[in-house]
This record gives structure tokens, C-alpha cells and sequence, in this order.
């Protein structure tokens, strides 16, 4: 479920997700360690080259088949629903970080997109001008005062380190639709939402990584100070502070969300990796 | 689609230009805006590869303090790099940079953005941007600029709070650090990497 929360790449300019390359060469000096926050550079440069060969392997060709396969208004769906069933977590860490006009917005698109919404399957507080952002206990944590501690790089999911790994375990304590589950002994179904918001949050990000890796020199430095930078930035709220953007105009509902997908999708596709 | 691409363009340059700000931010704005018109316009996703990298080499030349970039990239092996390295630093790093970008922003659907304002921040003039993307959330994408010699130069990209230079940055030291503080490591890694796209 950690997957879900990945900071994002746009105009191909930056993205993570879950972890990846490097080339092997001696470790650093103790100076650069520094620097880079990452002691335990070589037994995460270890971990990263292992998460790439699963990501390889695995992650990426299921992200793509899932890509081909469903239609984009039934991933749009996916994608809504399960931003929808994480919002209560998104909630609880507005309002503990004393985000309150942020804490607002997630309400209210909590309580237009489960009703009007059809329980989440459609993001119509996007077009009524309540965008969503992103929050997390993370996040919580570092407003707190809490320092990041050292660069981590966890298999399978990727960059983090000590307090936003606590932050993740946190918040997957204290979601509601994972409690719902486990209180009626339904572990398949938390399963299942983490596999299919991982595989929805690979398939989002294909071209964008892809073109950092391609581009990259030392592709485990990039992402490191990709993550780290963008961390930071989130636990700003710059991003999430900015005024809410105007209603969409004309007819509400599905189809421009729809009709965007669609007339996005073929260029992504074609630009594909390699 | 280019008629529409040049409305849009058109639009942001108008919606830069109605701001009241002061004058220099004015300017500022006014420069980041016609600046998205034309490279939505230059390197769109009809261009040929081979066409947007021309285009996006010219852009970078006209329009980013390459120099002053390359120098911060560089980080404290700027110092440590004799003038010829410097030199040849500059020039590999400038067409490594095109090379990178060029494709990243073939990639970049042609969203329109729209400056939101723009603010000092020491000698460097900040102008913010915000691209809305329909499905994916809003992102801020925050140019600086400096004045050099009467014209406005971009000297960093912050998109979503990352700044391109920072990131750059950090991947050179990483790279020459790890084969033991030696720059020409790094040259020789960017030589190989554009013989490689050619």
C-alpha cells in the first residue's frame, strides 16, 4: 500500500517510483556519504539493483499488460476509487499537521466523490475545483520536527528512510478501509488494493522512467535526489497551497477525464521505452 | 491542433502580460510565457526527433545561463578541474543536457500552463507557473532567471519542488566521487554517453 504514495514526474521531467539501477564501483568517501545523507550507500545500491531486476521482470511487464488491457476509462476508475478509499488517511494528516483549508478540500472530495461519485469510481470534485494532493504521516512527522534520517532504499518499495517508513506503517494502521477488512478477516482484499495501486502507480509512470533511467548517468544518484528533493518539497505544501483552479465549464461528468485519457494515451504509447 | 496550440500560447503570453506586477517581474513573466508559447510550439509531439533536439539545442543556447548551470552542476569539482576540463565540461554538458531534455520534453503532452506570479529571490527573479493535468493532479513549475547583459536567462527549473540543477548536481558528485574525486571520470562518462545517442 506504500506504493500508492509516490511523488509524481511530469513533462518527463521527474518521477519516482520503486527503485531501480547504478553502476557497481567502489564505495564513496566518508565526506560524500555525507552529503548525500546515505551511509549505507552500498548495501542500498545492492537493495536498488535487486528492485530493478524485479521491476524488470515483473513490475514493469504486468504495468504494461494492465496498460494494454483495461480500458482508460476503467483505469481512470481504478486510479479515483482507490485515491478515494486512501482520503480518510490524506484527512487525518491535514488536520495533524494543522493543514486545515487542506483538510477541507479532502473532506469535501471525500464527500462528493463517494456520493456523487459512485463510491470514488469518479473524481467530479477534480472538476468542481477541489483538486486532490497528496499527505501522509511522513509528511506529518517531519512538520513535527522529526528528521528523515539516513537515505533507504527498501526492497521492493523502493526510496524511503526511517520516518517516512514509520509514517507508512502508521498510516496503514490507521486506514479505515484496511481496519473494515481486517475486521471481517477479508486480508485478501487490503492485498489486493496495494497490488492493484502499485501496478496502477507502475503503469503511470512507464515513459517517465524509463527516460530518467535512459538519461541518467548514475540512475540510483538521480532518483536519490529526486526523492529526497521531493519529499521536501511536499512537506512544504507549496504545491497544495496554490488557489483551487477554476470548475471545469460544461458538462460535469466522466467524459472529459475520459476523452483526456484517450487523447493521451497513443503519444505515451508510442514514445515507449526504447 | 497547432491553431489550437497557438491560442493557448497566445493566451498564457496575454494572461502573463495582464499581471500587475512590478516592471522587471513584469518582464520576467512576460519572458516565462513566451517562452512555454514557443516551446510548446517548437517541441511538440508532431516534431521529428531529430528536429527537437536542434530546436531545444537553440532554446537552451538563447535562453539558459549555460555557463553559470554548468558551473553549480560542477559543485565543489569546479574548483578542482583545471581550465581545460572546464571547457570541455561545458561544451559535453551542454549537449548531454539537450540530448536528456530534448526527448523528456517530446514526452510532454502539451498541457497549456499559466503563470500565477512571480517574486525576487536575491538577484534572481522567480516566475511560477502551474500546469493543470486533468487526470494527474497540478504541478508548479518554477522558473529563475538572472539578467545577463540586458536579457533575461533562465538558471533553474524547479518542477514539483525539484530543481533540475540540484538533481544534475547531485548525479555529477555521485559520479565523481565514486571513481575517487576525479572529474575526468565524468568527462569521459559524458563523452562515451553522446557518442552513444549519435
Amino acid at each position: 500500500m506504500s506504493l500508492r504514495r509516490s511523488p509524481l514526474f511530469v513533462s518527463g521531467l521527474m518521477a519516482l517510483g520503486l527503485a531501480l539501477s547504478g553502476c557497481a564501483a567502489p564505495g564513496p568517501t566518508a565526506a560524500g556519504a555525507e552529503a548525500f545523507n546515505d551511509p549505507l550507500e552500498d548495501t542500498n545500491r545492492a537493495i536498488f539493483d535487486v528492485n530493478q531486476a524485479i521491476d524488470r521482470n515483473v513490475l514493469l511487464p504486468v504495468a504494461k499488460t494492465y496498460r494494454t488491457v483495461i480500458i482508460p476509462p476503467m483505469r481512470q476508475a481504478f486510479h479515483d476509487f482507490m485515491q478515494n478509499l486512501n482520503a480518510p488517511v490524506v484527512f487525518a494528516n491535514d488536520v495533524l499537521q494543522g493543514q486545515f483549508g487542506l483538510a477541507a478540500n479532502t473532506l469535501g472530495r471525500i464527500l462528493i466523490n463517494t456520493s456523487m461519485g459512485m463510491g470514488g469510481m469518479f473524481d467530479f470534485a477534480t472538476q468542481f475545483g477541489v483538486p486532490y494532493h497528496a499527505n501522509d504521516l511522513g509528511i506529518t512527522l517531519a512538520t513535527w520536527g522529526i528528521d528523515e534520517g539516513p537515505y533507504l532504499v527498501l526492497p521492493v518499495l523502493g526510496p524511503s528512510n526511517p520516518r517516512d517508513l514509520v509514517g507508512q506503517i502508521g498510516d496503514g494502521f490507521a486506514d479505515p478501509g484496511d481496519q473494515v477488512a481486517a475486521a471481517y478477516h477479508r486480508l485478501w482484499a487490503s492485498m489486493a488494493r496495494a497490488l492493484v495501486s502499485g501496478i496502477d502507480e507502475r503503469s503511470r509512470n512507464i515513459e517517465n522512467l524509463a527516460d530518467i533511467e535512459r538519461t541518467s548517468l548514475d540512475y540510483y544518484a538521480t532518483i536519490r535526489s529526486l526523492y529526497r528533493q521531493r519529499r521536501a518539497a511536499q512537506i512544504r505544501h507549496e504545491e497544495d497551497n496554490l488557489p483551487n483552479p477554476a470548475p471545469v465549464q460544461g458538462n460535469l461528468g466522466p467524459s472529459p477525464a475520459i476523452s483526456y485519457s484517450v487523447a493521451t494515451a497513443p503519444p505515451l504509447h508510442q514514445v515507449s521505452a526504447k | 491542433m497547432t491553431r489550437r496550440l497557438q491560442l493557448i500560447g497566445t493566451l498564457i503570453l496575454l494572461a502573463g502580460l495582464l499581471r500587475a506586477a512590478p516592471a522587471g517581474a513584469q518582464d520576467a513573466q512576460a519572458f516565462v510565457a513566451a517562452l512555454g508559447n514557443q516551446a510548446i510550439q517548437v517541441l511538440g509531439p508532431s516534431v521529428s526527433p531529430a528536429q527537437r533536439v536542434a530546436r531545444f539545442r537553440q532554446l537552451f543556447r538563447d535562453d539558459f545561463d549555460v555557463p553559470g548551470i554548468g558551473q553549480f552542476v560542477l559543485g565543489r569539482y569546479w574548483r578542482t578541474a583545471s581550465p581545460e576540463e572546464q571547457q570541455e565540461f561545458l561544451r559535453l554538458f551542454q549537449e548531454y543536457i539537450v540530448q536528456a531534455y530534448a526527448g523528456r520534453l517530446g514526452e510532454y503532452g502539451g498541457e497549456p500552463f499559466r503563470v500565477i506570479g512571480s517574486r525576487p529571490s536575491g538577484d534572481e527573479t522567480v516566475v511560477s507557473s502551474v500546469i493543470e493535468r486533468p487526470n494527474a493532479g497540478r504541478v508548479q513549475v518554477d522558473w529563475y532567471l538572472i539578467t545577463r547583459g540586458g536579457a533575461p536567462k533562465i538558471t533553474d527549473v524547479y518542477v514539483g519542488g525539484v530543481s533540475m540543477k540540484v538533481t544534475q548536481r547531485d548525479e555529477f558528485s555521485s559520479v565523481i566521487q565514486r571513481n575517487g574525486g576525479r572529474v575526468d571520470a565524468l568527462l569521459a562518462q559524458l563523452r562515451q554517453r553522446l557518442a552513444a545517442a549519435r
